[in-house]
């Protein structure tokens, strides 16, 4: 496998002006020289390898745009390396944009006023596609999505859905190496989300094209993810396949039992109680283990890590305690990994500066 | 050359791309066409008023006066037709919406003015022409071949002066956040282009040649068909000047979208 993103150890400083607060302080800061220098991407490396869709995960504000702007070629990195395609991007921005193609929120690139295909037959001259492969890929197009009708469309007159699609398409256009997405189903309905999901799996197939993706959604990453990058404060913090990821605080897997014939007859406070039972006989017997409970529509669960404590010998146990009419199982969600994995970051950075504040 | 040849079919694309969607929406097309036509007229009459109390103004008749103002109204086309797009820059600047211009294998400053073709500069052309045809008949000036070849070049690069003015102008938002006065503020200075350079004090004349040199919209370079017997060397110069003047406003431009970088999104 060849790789076609390579970062190492890149560095991403820039300065911003210290701000006071109110009027006076904004006349101070007219003035001011006085610059704090804030750390939006610390030691970021990574290698990506043709092909792939990576998902590049993040809370808001944790230096996910700013690392694709510096792949893009639009920022330079402070400090450290990035090829892009074997190129360095800031410093050929038209060559690398050659290769490239992009997506960025809700923001369009295509021509707001002209019909989608004006647009697309503009970016066939200014990405130099021969009249081959131009006509081969709407091709493509038209066998995955109905497109057609959208072509004699102003851009300007579409749902967000429909320029949401064609700005994939336009980005696909002209057959880059990559293709970096940044939240590509924002805002979207849930049959859109699906069809651009689709899509977006489809392309990747069909061209190998290696797909940088951002995104919120979960449901995007399960559909399409086969790496997951993780980055919080401008710092990884996982970078695996999706496998690993749910196996990443251990094989945590959720047990759910139901005690009751009935469900509906079962009140808040009975179901609580009822919970208190499970809980104190369950911990009781397997003590040193942090269970969590929990209880929903006459159901009882347990999550715990089947690493640690196998998930058949907490049931065997409950059924010698009690009657069971129902058991479900089931994994833990990459979407309740993902926020665990950014609340013990957070947790950590904390108790890193509870000690910093201790010592000093 | 093969570089300008691919820049110039995009271009040429877009544009017809462009107005052919502009013209569709028709009464707007066809009300900003009268909307300028009307702002026009309602300045000759003013121009014909004043010129009913004054025989002349600093030396320069009537005739003369019409012929500058016809002059810079050609050389001001350009502007309004090619590079309207620089009114928007701060929008986009300050809204994030400037980076998709980065991700394209083509010139940032070329595919963001190229966006855009302003309609309302064709009925702004059209008077100008009516005006200065007129007022060279009245005038008296021969027509020649040369006489129209100085004209053409006189007015390409007067028309490079404004367009460079408004270049610096709009890219002052990379660097400020509020700029929409610089870029208002500079585009009234075209209002003194019309008038000769003679008429304004010492100082004045310095800052309108050299500063903001919007004596070359109109004045100096009409000068070669207008005053032929005496021509002052800044004629000569003027396309020069307009080119290198032009160029500095394109790198100062470019300076400011290398520093841009975006808001988070």
């Amino acid at each position: 496998m060849n790789s076609v993103i390579e970062l190492k150890s890149v560095d991403k400083e820039f300065k911003v002006l210290n701000r006071h607060e109110g009027l006076k302080g904004s006349f101070r800061d007219l003035f001011s020289r006085d610059y704090k220098i804030v750390e939006a991407v610390k030691n970021v490396s990574m290698t990506i390898e043709a092909g792939t869709i990576v998902g590049y995960l993040g809370p808001n504000g944790a230096g996910k745009s700013t690392t694709i702007k510096m792949m893009t070629g639009v920022l330079q990195p402070t400090r450290g390396e990035i090829l892009v395609n074997g190129r360095v991007p800031y410093k050929n921005r038209t060559s690398n944009a050659q290769n490239i193609g992009v997506v960025f929120g809700q923001r369009s690139q295509l021509w707001w006023s002209l019909p989608l295909i004006e647009s697309f037959k503009l970016l066939k001259d200014i990405y130099k596609i021969s009249d081959k492969d131009y006509k081969d890929m709407l091709a493509l197009y038209e066998s995955l999505v109905d497109i057609k009708e959208l072509y004699s469309k102003p851009v300007r007159q579409m749902s967000l859905g429909q320029r949401t699609l064609s700005d994939i398409l336009a980005a696909f256009l002209h057959n880059p190496p990559i293709v970096f997405l940044d939240e590509p189903t924002i805002g979207l309905d849930v049959s859109m989300k699906a069809k651009i999901r689709d899509l977006i799996k489809a392309l990747n197939k069909e061209k190998n094209t290696t797909v940088i993706l951002t995104t919120h959604d979960m449901g995007d990453v399960d559909a399409l993810c086969e790496r997951i990058i993780i980055i919080d404060k401008g710092t990884m913090l996982y970078d695996n396949d999706i496998e690993h990821l749910r196996n990443f605080f251990g094989a945590y897997r959720t047990l759910k039992i139901r005690t009751n014939k009935n469900t509906e007859v079962v009140s808040e406070e009975e179901a609580n109680e009822q919970l208190e039972i499970i809980k104190s006989k369950v911990a009781s017997k397997f003590p040193d283990n942090d269970f969590i409970y929990g209880t929903e529509e006459g159901w009882y669960s347990i999550l715990l890590d089947d690493s640690k404590i196998h998930l058949m010998k907490v049931l065997s146990f409950l059924q010698e305690q009690m009657t069971i009419y129902d058991v479900r199982l089931e994994e833990i969600s990459t979407e309740s990994v993902i926020k665990k994995i950014y609340e013990d970051s957070e947790r950590m950075k904390k108790q890193e500066k509870a000690e910093v504040s201790h010592e000093s | 050359m093969s570089k300008l040849g691919f820049y110039l079919r995009i271009y040429g694309k877009i544009i017809v791309q462009d107005v052919k969607s502009k013209m569709s929406y028709r009464s707007d097309f066809i009300i900003s066409i009268i909307g300028i036509l009307l702002t026009d007229a309602s300045e000759l009459l003013a121009f014909y008023i004043t010129f009913l109390n004054f025989p002349s103004v600093c030396g320069w008749t009537y005739h003369e006066m019409l012929f500058l103002y016809g002059f810079s109204l050609i050389a001001l086309t350009p502007l309004q037709c090619l590079f309207d797009n620089n009114w928007n820059l701060r929008h986009y600047v300050y809204d994030g919406d400037f980076i998709k211009y980065c991700f394209r294998p083509i010139n940032i400053f070329f595919y963001f003015i190229s966006e855009d073709f302003d309609t309302k500069g064709i009925g702004q052309f059209l008077v100008g022409l009516g005006t200065l045809i007129y007022a060279w008949r009245k005038l008296g000036l021969s027509v020649s071949f040369i006489s129209i070849a100085l004209l053409v070049v006189a007015l390409f690069s007067a028309s490079l002066f404004m367009i460079a003015i408004m270049n610096i102008a709009a890219a002052t938002c990379f660097y400020l956040t509020n700029s929409g006065y610089v870029i208002g503020t500079m585009s009234k200075f075209r209002d003194y282009a019309k008038y000769p350079i003679t008429i304004f004090s010492t100082f004045f004349r310095l800052i309108f040649t050299f500063i903001i040199p919007i004596a070359f919209i109109a004045y100096y370079p009409s000068l070669v068909v207008l005053r032929p017997e005496n021509i002052p060397l800044l004629t000569w110069f003027s396309p020069v000047y307009g080119i290198f003047f032009f160029y500095i406003s394109y790198k100062v431009w470019m300076l400011g979208a290398s520093k841009y970088s975006g808001t988070g999104s």
